[in-house]
């Protein structure tokens, strides 16, 4: 094992070989902007700079851990370099985090009032550059705002290899710009590029002046988008900032959706689709319960459901592979018996969608076939043509596939015209509403939690399911285990 | 005369840097006598036991950064001549390269034979255009000749030499900042660690050293490492080939020995202060002396100059240095703040963007002085600019922020008046002179 | 630029394989040579020469002062403005040029004949002041002697 003194403390590098990942591994914080734990090291912004006892000030991220070595993350020089390169970086940095969406979470207003703290000395105007850039349909670049750490031109090279973006030009004049002819629609990984830019340069359209990043607070959840299961942060407002003055979906609504760290499932990264989660999860959706198509109460449903298991002898359901592991247990446990079940893709790769690449995105665009198979088997969907009953759970059957002469018990989540074809539809739950867990292709397990109020009228499936086998009720009777 | 003479010991002719004149003066001996009688580490020993130091500016040793390679590690190594010559003030590459470059070529043969090379390049600044056709020709005749491609001159030592020509980049003349311009992409200097000596073009180990520092190499071979040592100065062996130019009566490039009088070399070979005028200052070695690595672009006044020889040991202890042979002689009645104006113009546009301090501080120092020399200077400009240049030293990936730093405080710190009657009097104290 | 491939692969035999990247600074070197200019199609057909990305040789382009994107001039005058240079009168020359051509640097003059622009150090400081024409240099330059250079380019 390596020690070296770190403010004169002994700490135990590990299999760090840099100062600057043992310093933050050991609770040392050293700032940075360019040096990304996902990136190569470029060392442009010289920031992170210790001081090497006898050997003077460089760079931590690039500076190699030698055996007893004795750094100093905060002496007289260290702080004049930190300070200097701040007044260097705000020289033509315009300073307008009150328009910006990045304050509150931008590495640049941080250090600056942990670190320099002074106004700027230059007296001569800022210089202008290009504000509200297109990079693609999904983000824009203010190159006023840009340090130049190039860690969006890495991520594109190194990481989503779209190689995008560059640097173009010298010296201050140099930009980030895509190649010619292309955009970063090209690029599937794009809004990572939002998260890792170190100061408000890059900018996510749909997050676009919608809120401040200090009124939102993050709950950890799962993308379903796909197998990979990537674990996610769903950013939505802080509870003391649900006002009156904003409608009720601005203050519920989940604003936008980063990456949950995870080096098991999707390292520091998710894919584009699992940012547009808030435009599924805000579908419109299905809170009554419906008999043949008339409104009837949950209870009535339920009673309802309850009569079509008694009543059918060949039963069959399609399982939703967005089920949780509890719900999908829950399940197994109450009908599982009771039913010749099939796991089934609530959701097919779109038109135009990635289907499967290299980095996280897998062809099965479900969250939960893994579990679904591994309790119930992965059989192909066959209905033979005299089942009586199907029980539908989730998206994605097109009912006029189904045999004529089965009866159809719908539970979904969202308003489609099926809710009605259904001979009893119940509204359940979405993944926003409760607690559960998703296992991914690989059998990585992830939790996800609520962050979103239930709403009215719908039930969650895992809280349903023993209700439909519950005495009284002819499913009891499959001999649920 | 300026001593004894290393790489200007022939007389230059019109056909001087053929393959037959330089065959005719002994060229190409050292070469077969090395692959008959040498072993490859014997001839790094003899680089050292020289004491030849770097020619390009930061005088570092040639024999220890060549000891740096393992000839044996089977490995590919690469060997890059730096003709970049892009330091204002140089142009003493572009001397052996139009004049004797099969020199260079037969240094390089040696030195690749010593460090395990089997493919090197020479990186030439892209505005040469005599100097690459010498030097292209020059390729030619050698290959024609046997002396590169598979087995040469019946050996199992094969080379091969690609003359790589740059398309304006003057960071291009730092080291490991050449080895992305042939690796295919623009060219930002590399962050130490790694030494290029460990991983250097394409990721293998790499030598790269300044066009006269490999063209020594071939005399020394052939006269020995001793008869080296008897040149120049105990602590700088050899020559330097010095380029003066400015207020200079003979402007050129001379071979000086090392431990030279300056003075002499000054007013006597060079023919003193253009015009006859008192001298006002030299510039030593390039105006950034060490925009590579080191610490100078320090501006000699005349006082300075007169007592002193030419040597690195003499310059450091002045607290300048040699750089890269490039001297600038300023007389009387220049103006210093628009002599800066262009230095700092020149960083400026010069920065590769890469590291903050440099993109942002040459700029910044850049816009000061323009405003100065507009007449609408302030007094706390200079303190100011004494800041931005004390921050670009030591803080940067290459030397080139450095050198900035180092040309404005060199001329903050020795012409300090001048400045502060420009920002005063919102003119120049000499008109705006530089002629 | 597909009608130089055979000279770039001649140039490929004294590189080591496997680095054919290398090559692109030369390609862009002769395609200009060759155009004047370096077109788009130019970059298309890199791209698929060399296996490198666009970005990577636009970056290289918008990097390296002597390439361009655009046509100029017949003539392309370019004035060293360096220490050295400026020390020998450069700053007059660049004063005669512009008064003689009637366009600043950076510009060409409405016949298409000639180009202006400033220039670094181009390492003829003991010639000094120098101006590069297309590829050759015309050191030590006084006024008379660039006059006399102007009427012989047409």
């Amino acid at each position: 094992m390596t020690a070296i003194f770190i403010n004169g403390q002994p700490v135990e590098t590990g299999e760090h070989t840099t100062v600057l990942q043992a310093a933050l591994a050991n609770g040392f914080y050293i700032p940075h902007f360019c040096w990304h734990p996902a990136l190569s090291i470029v060392g442009n912004c010289r920031v992170c700079v210790v001081e090497q006892e006898g050997r003077g000030v460089g760079i931590a991220c690039n500076m190699p851990i030698s055996d007893g070595m004795r750094v100093l993350t905060d002496s007289d020089p260290v702080r004049a370099q930190r300070k200097a390169m701040l007044q260097f970086i705000l020289l033509n940095h315009p300073v307008d985090c009150g328009i910006c969406d990045k304050a509150g979470e931008c590495a640049l207003q941080d250090y600056h009032y942990e670190y320099n703290g002074e106004p700027a000395i230059s007296g001569d105007p800022k210089l202008p550059s290009t504000k509200f850039f297109p990079l693609s349909e999904r983000i824009l670049l203010d190159n006023e705002r840009c340090i130049l750490c190039s860690r969006c031109v890495r991520f594109t090279r190194e990481i989503s290899k779209s190689n995008v973006l560059g640097l173009e030009h010298r010296g201050d004049s140099m930009l980030v710009r895509p190649a010619e002819g292309r955009t970063l629609d090209d690029d599937p990984y794009s809004d990572n590029v939002v998260d890792i830019c170190p100061v408000g340069a890059l900018l996510s359209r749909s997050f676009l002046y919608q809120s401040r990043v200090w009124y939102l607070e993050p709950t950890p959840s799962v993308c379903p988008g796909c197998a990979r299961g990537c674990t996610v942060q769903l950013w939505h407002r802080k509870a003391e900032w649900r006002v009156k003055g904003l409608d009720e979906r601005h203050n519920t609504r989940i604003h936008r959706v980063t990456p949950l760290e995870n080096p098991r499932v999707n390292g520091p990264w998710i894919c584009n689709k699992g940012r547009d989660l808030p435009e599924l999860l805000d579908r419109p959706r299905a809170t009554q319960a419906l008999q043949k198509g008339e409104t009837v109460s949950l209870m009535q449903a339920i009673e309802a459901a309850r009569g079509l298991l008694d009543q059918a002898g060949k039963r069959v359901a399609l399982v939703s592979s967005w089920g949780s592991n509890e719900e999908l247990r829950a399940f197994r446990n109450s009908l599982g018996d009771y039913f010749t079940s099939f796991v089934k893709p609530d959701h097919l790769p779109l038109e135009g969608e990635v289907v499967e690449d290299d980095l996280l995105i897998r062809a099965d665009k479900n969250p939960n076939t893994r579990a679904g198979q591994d309790l119930l088997g992965a059989g192909v969907v066959q209905i033979p043509e005299d089942t009586d009953l199907i029980l539908v759970w989730g998206e994605g059957t097109d009912f006029g596939t189904l045999p004529r002469g089965a009866k159809i018990l719908f539970l979904g989540s969202w308003l489609l015209p099926e809710n009605g074809h259904a001979d009893v539809f119940i509204p359940i739950s979405i993944q926003t509403e409760r607690r559960g867990h998703y296992t991914n292709f690989e059998g990585v397990v992830s939790a996800f939690e609520p962050c979103q109020p239930r709403r009215d009228g719908v039930i969650d499936a895992e809280t349903l399911f023993p209700l439909l086998s519950a005495p009284g009720g002819s499913a009891s009777g499959g001999g649920a285990a | 005369m300026t001593g004894r003479k290393v790489l200007m010991d022939f007389e230059v002719t019109p056909t001087s840097h053929s393959l037959d004149d330089y065959r005719a003066r002994g060229g190409y001996e050292a070469l077969e006598k090395v692959l008959r009688t040498m072993k490859p580490r014997e001839v790094t020993q003899e680089i050292v036991d020289s004491g030849l130091q770097g020619r390009g500016g930061a005088a570092f040793p040639a024999g220890r950064k060549w000891q740096g390679i393992d000839p044996d590690d089977g490995q590919p190594h690469y060997l890059i001549a730096n003709a970049d010559e892009g330091e204002p003030g140089t142009f003493k590459d572009r001397w052996v390269l139009e004049y004797t470059p099969h020199t260079l070529l037969e240094s390089m043969l040696l030195s690749c034979y010593a460090l395990g090379v089997r493919h090197c390049f020479v990186y030439i600044r892209g505005e040469y255009d005599l100097p690459w056709r010498r030097l292209d020709a020059a390729v030619e005749e050698a290959y024609a000749a046997g002396y590169f491609g598979e087995n040469i001159l019946g050996s199992d030592f094969s080379c091969d030499l690609f003359v790589f020509r740059g398309a304006g980049a003057y960071v291009c003349g730092e080291a490991s900042s050449l080895l992305g311009s042939i690796e295919g992409t623009r060219a930002f200097p590399r962050n130490r660690p790694p030494r290029m000596t460990v991983r250097g073009l394409h990721q293998a180990p790499t030598v790269v050293n300044n066009v006269e520092t490999l063209a020594t190499i071939a005399w020394i071979i052939r006269n020995g490492a001793s008869a080296f040592r008897e040149v120049g100065t105990e602590k700088s062996p050899g020559t330097r080939l010095i380029s003066i130019s400015g207020h200079i009566a003979r402007p050129g490039v001379y071979e000086v020995e090392l431990g030279y009088s300056w003075a002499r070399f000054l007013h006597e070979d060079c023919g003193g202060v253009l015009g006859g005028r008192p001298l006002k200052a030299v510039i030593p070695g390039g105006i950034s002396s060490q925009v590579l690595t080191g610490k100078d672009a320090k501006v000699l006044t005349a006082g300075e100059v007169e007592g002193l020889t030419l040597d690195h040991e003499k310059l450091r202890s002045a607290g300048s240095s040699l750089g890269s042979g490039g001297m600038i002689v300023i007389a009387e009645g220049t103006c210093m703040v628009r002599l800066l104006q262009i230095m700092l113009r020149f960083y400026h546009h010069e920065s590769c963007g890469q590291c903050t301090p440099c993109r942002e501080g040459t700029g910044w120092m850049h816009r000061i002085i323009d405003r100065i020399v507009a007449g609408d200077g302030r007094p706390e400009d200079l303190e100011r600019l004494n800041y931005i240049a004390g921050f670009n030293d030591g803080t940067t990936i290459c030397g080139l922020g450095d050198a900035a730093g180092y040309a404005a405080t060199a001329m903050l710190d020795n012409f300090r008046e001048e400045f502060d009657y420009f920002i005063e009097h919102k003119r120049s104290k000499f008109a705006g002179n530089l002629e | 630029m597909k009608h130089l491939i055979p000279e770039f692969e001649r140039l490929k035999t004294r590189l080591p394989p496997g680095h054919d990247a290398t090559l692109l600074v030369p390609c862009l070197r002769r395609i200009q040579e060759d155009r004047g200019f370096i077109d788009n199609s130019d970059i298309d057909g890199l791209v698929e020469y060399l296996g490198i990305p666009r970005i990577q040789i636009e970056e290289a382009l918008s990097f390296y002062g002597m390439l361009r994107r655009k046509p100029i001039g017949r003539w392309h005058l370019q004035v060293c403005r360096n220490v050295s240079c400026s020390m020998r009168g450069a700053e007059r020359l660049i004063d005669q040029l512009i008064g003689k051509l009637g366009v600043q640097p950076g510009e060409t003059t409405p016949d298409g004949r000639f180009t202006l622009s400033t220039v670094e150090c181009l390492g003829s400081c003991g010639t000094a002041p120098v101006v590069m024409v297309n590829e050759a240099y015309h050191e030590n330059l006084s006024a008379a002697d660039l006059d006399a250079l102007l009427e012989r380019l047409d």
